[in-house]
């Protein structure tokens, strides 16, 4: 585990309520693409941590990696990752990670679900051993042949512009080399506001299939070369320009270990805020019909089923999500697994729901660990069953969204669907 | 190269089925007994099986998936339906040639696709012949799960309609109303069908909106003023959501194309994605014939597979020094990690010979002749390949795209069991 970083200096990595943001020093972790994989923060802890049900794990035990995802498997939550380490990148086999319950992924600056992510995207990881490895997922000893990490519980997944956003960085443009419609472009990753050392150059490759984001326009590399603004071939320098970049990897000529492609280049702030608008829209619609997830925190039992149920939202979710808990309004509560598929079957979540009044939405003072909102929500319900007890993830409905029935492969239907089992992954040697 | 556009139009007789049409129409001059594609062969295209489907996973590696087919009972009670791309099937995403990894979750897809052509070592769960006639009970309806899960030709809304040659008109759509059900009639583009079957689809503040260049919102639209896109003739990207309301099926639009102009560069975009994909992992093929000579040397004869860019057929120049290897059936490397190039057979290319005519759909009817002095077992006739022109970049694979050292079973016959009983 000599790669991993534990992000202790991550301390200011903080949820303040329902908003995403980063307070504090922002000086640390953005490894940038060709240097080194998971340098060591001389502050890092050597033990892997395990979180535990019930708890929000503390992210500085988290360890963080990055790599590029290969495999998904939305409904259960989990997926591969070819993960950098210190040799050939094409030769680190596809390694299985899961989501914690309450783990959080975003995509271009935006909450997001497995199922947006395209193959191929280099992804940053903020990552636990499996809280209960009996019930794992996927397997808990990835590899005896490679050193890829044994922390593959999830708790942050996102793409290079959410974490250049979350960080306060961003690219800049230094100088691009095009030869035969592809391109070798060095840049750096800097930090936006404040003052730091030199950022390293690195060269990514760029080619007729980058997309180029300009306020509403999206243009491609021979919309820029026909502007004059980049080359048909040859050296020309782009002064430094501040984008964010998305990124991916292509197998690399010339024996290179690695070196990333440049999927997309954001040229603007409009053009950032459009598509982070656009993948907000996506994921309040997949929230809305699938119910926020959270923790019972605790259970005040009533007479006759009844009872006080207190929960906390997860984090990570749009503003709009959380502000639609109102107190008066009447909620719908279920249990849920932790990949967060319904339990119920194929009667739907909203026949299956307990439901009942919303007694109080309180905000916690302070600020929330990563993978909460630090909102709790109080409801009443008549019909309390054991998936609502503490410490247990459930899915709860806020007064006005739509009512619908779930596909069939994100609910529960027999024995194997509660634990999946490792073995969909194929092992590599 | 005959382009794929030739073939459209032996294919525009096949299977046109609407959106909320029943799927899977069989067509009454379809034989009745049971057909199976041949190794060698490219399958006959009027014994294919048609349907629609959601995609909801993907084994990119192994050139397979699961499909929520399209029928006429409750959608979302359909199990994802495993399917597997024959080694000469051809996938197309906003009007150009892809790869599974290219298509998001979620896309609702075009399928022909025929039986398992051997059964035994079939990536997908193999099913009683019959199976697309049968109903699947719990309110699914007949045709969820068709037998026929081997595909020829994979493709997104778009892209079935321009091969087609049909266009989406909205009706009554009120664009500060998203997500009302909206209603749309799919029509020939040129002509018109005053009697056009209506449709509701939805669309919601995630639909996204294509312009010439623009990329635009909803939002952007009624900031121009524009309170209805009706009569106007555009292309649809579709996808799905579950419905309220106890509606059995209601498809989502994810993309509204509103000119050819944006049209054309989502498809130039991924004819991009898509060269520079077969450029690194070479272009498939089959081996036609080898005349063998002496000291292991031959004169190789391949076909290369369909529907690819053009451009891509075009690298293949005589005299050029073009490398060969072997491949499955999955167009995995077999090779190892030593490489492909590493690996490879190699040697000039003697001739390349265009079949004239159409050729089938799955073949490009294009024949390449290369010398080598290197034949292997992987190079016989009716074996699959990856054939290389000489004039592309050598790369590594990564890992999960080869197999093993080990050469371990489940790396060659992907076994069927990944995918989920429900």
């Amino acid at each position: 585990m000599m790669f991993l970083v534990r992000c202790s200096w991550l301390k200011s990595f903080v949820v303040l309520g329902s908003l995403f943001l980063v307070v504090g020093s922002l000086d640390v972790s953005a490894f940038a693409a060709n240097e080194e994989p998971r340098t060591k923060n001389p502050e890092q802890s050597d033990v892997p941590f395990r979180p535990e049900n019930g708890k929000f794990p503390p992210l500085e035990k988290a360890a963080s990696y990055r790599g590029e995802l290969v495999f998904v498997d939305h409904a259960t939550r989990r997926g591969s990752l070819r993960v950098e380490f210190k040799s050939e990148f094409f030769r680190s086999p596809p390694t299985p990670i899961a989501l914690l319950p309450y783990g959080m992924v975003r995509y271009h600056g935006a909450p997001a679900d497995l199922k947006d992510i395209p193959l191929g995207t280099i992804l940053n990881i903020r990552a636990y051993l499996p809280p209960d490895p009996k019930n794992s997922s996927v397997v808990t000893s990835p590899s005896h042949y490679y050193p890829l990490p044994l922390e593959n519980h999830a708790i942050l997944i996102e793409d290079e512009p959410s974490l250049c956003l979350r960080e306060g960085k961003t690219w800049k443009l230094k100088e691009v080399d095009m030869k035969n419609d592809q391109g070798l472009v060095i840049v750096t990753c800097e930090s936006k506001d404040t003052a730091e050392a030199k950022s390293p150059e690195q060269k990514l490759t760029v080619d007729a299939t980058t997309r180029f984001w300009r306020g509403r326009e999206s243009l491609k590399l021979a919309d820029l070369i026909a502007e004059g603004t980049w080359p048909a071939s040859g050296k020309k320098s782009l002064g430094g320009q501040s984008v964010l970049l998305g990124l991916i990897w292509k197998p690399c000529p010339d024996g290179i270990f690695v070196r990333y492609h440049i999927s997309d280049v954001w040229l603007d702030d409009p053009a950032t805020q459009r598509a982070i608008r656009s993948q907000t829209e996506v994921h309040k619609s997949l929230i809305r019909s699938r119910w926020m997830p959270a923790f019972v925190d605790k259970v005040e039992y009533g007479k006759f089923g009844r009872a006080k149920v207190t929960v906390t939202l997860f984090g990570g979710m749009d503003p709009s999500l959380y502000a639609d808990f109102k107190t008066a309004g009447q909620a719908a509560i279920n249990g849920a697994e932790h990949t967060l598929k319904h339990t119920d079957g194929s009667y739907g979540p909203a026949h299956m729901a307990s439901k009942g009044s919303i007694l109080e939405v309180i905000k916690a003072p302070g600020v929330a660990p990563l993978g909460s909102s630090g909102i709790q929500v109080m409801m009443e319900t008549d019909l309390i069953i054991e998936g609502i007890r503490p410490g247990r993830v459930v899915r709860i409905r806020a007064p006005d969204w739509p009512n619908v029935y779930i596909p069939r492969e994100e609910y529960l239907g027999g024995g194997d669907d509660r634990f999946p089992s490792p073995k969909l992954f194929p092992i590599y040697r | 190269m005959k382009t794929f556009w030739v073939l459209g139009s032996s294919l525009m007789i096949a299977s046109a089925f609407a959106a909320n049409e029943a799927p899977g129409t069989k067509n009454k001059e379809q034989a009745a007994e049971v057909y199976r594609p041949e190794a060698g062969k490219f399958p006959d295209l009027e014994k294919a099986h048609t349907y629609r489907g959601e995609l909801v996973f993907v084994d990119h590696v192994n050139r397979r998936g699961s499909l929520r087919v399209l029928g006429v009972g409750v959608f979302r009670r359909n199990d994802p339906h495993p399917f597997a791309m024959l080694p000469y099937g051809s996938i197309r995403y906003h009007g150009a040639p892809a790869d599974l990894r290219d298509i998001p979750l979620g896309t609702i897809l075009h399928v022909t696709a025929y039986l398992p052509p051997d059964p035994k070592l079939s990536s997908v769960p193999v099913l009683p012949v019959d199976s697309k006639d049968r109903d699947a009970n719990h309110y699914r309806g007949i045709g969820v799960f068709p037998a026929e899960n081997h595909v020829l030709l994979l493709e997104d809304e778009p892209s079935y309609c321009q091969r087609m040659g049909l266009i989406w008109k909205l009706k009554g759509l009120d664009l500060e109303k998203p997500p009302g059900p909206i209603l749309a009639t799919l029509e020939p583009k040129q002509g018109g069908d005053s009697k056009a079957t209506e449709q509701k689809l939805t669309f919601d503040h995630a639909t996204r909106i294509w312009r010439g260049r623009e990329a635009l919102s909803i939002a952007d639209l009624i900031a121009e003023g524009k309170k209805s896109l009706d009569g106007q003739s555009i292309q649809l990207g579709l996808t799905w959501k579950p419905c309220p309301d106890g509606i059995f099926l209601r498809l989502h639009i994810s993309d509204i194309w509103l000119d050819d102009a944006s049209m054309q560069r989502s498809a130039q975009n991924q004819a991009e994605v898509h060269k520079a994909f077969i450029r690194s992992r070479w272009m498939p093929a089959w081996v036609d014939s080898v005349e063998y000579g002496k000291f292991g040397k031959a004169k190789v004869t391949v076909t290369l597979f369909g529907g690819m860019d053009p451009a891509l057929y075009a690298d293949f120049q005589k005299a050029n020094t073009a490398r060969i290897n072997a491949a499955e059936n999955t167009l995995k490397h077999a090779g190892g990690s030593y490489g492909q190039a590493h690996l490879a057979s190699r040697g000039p290319i003697a001739d390349i010979v265009k079949s004239p005519g159409s050729p089938p759909l799955g073949s490009s009817g294009i024949q390449v002749v290369m010398e080598t002095d290197l034949i292997i077992e992987g190079i016989r006739p009716g074996k699959v390949v990856r054939i290389h022109p000489g004039t592309w970049s050598a790369v590594d694979l990564p890992r999960e795209e080869y197999l093993g050292e080990s050469a371990r079973l489940e790396d060659r016959f992907p076994s069927p069991a990944i995918f989920q009983k429900y």
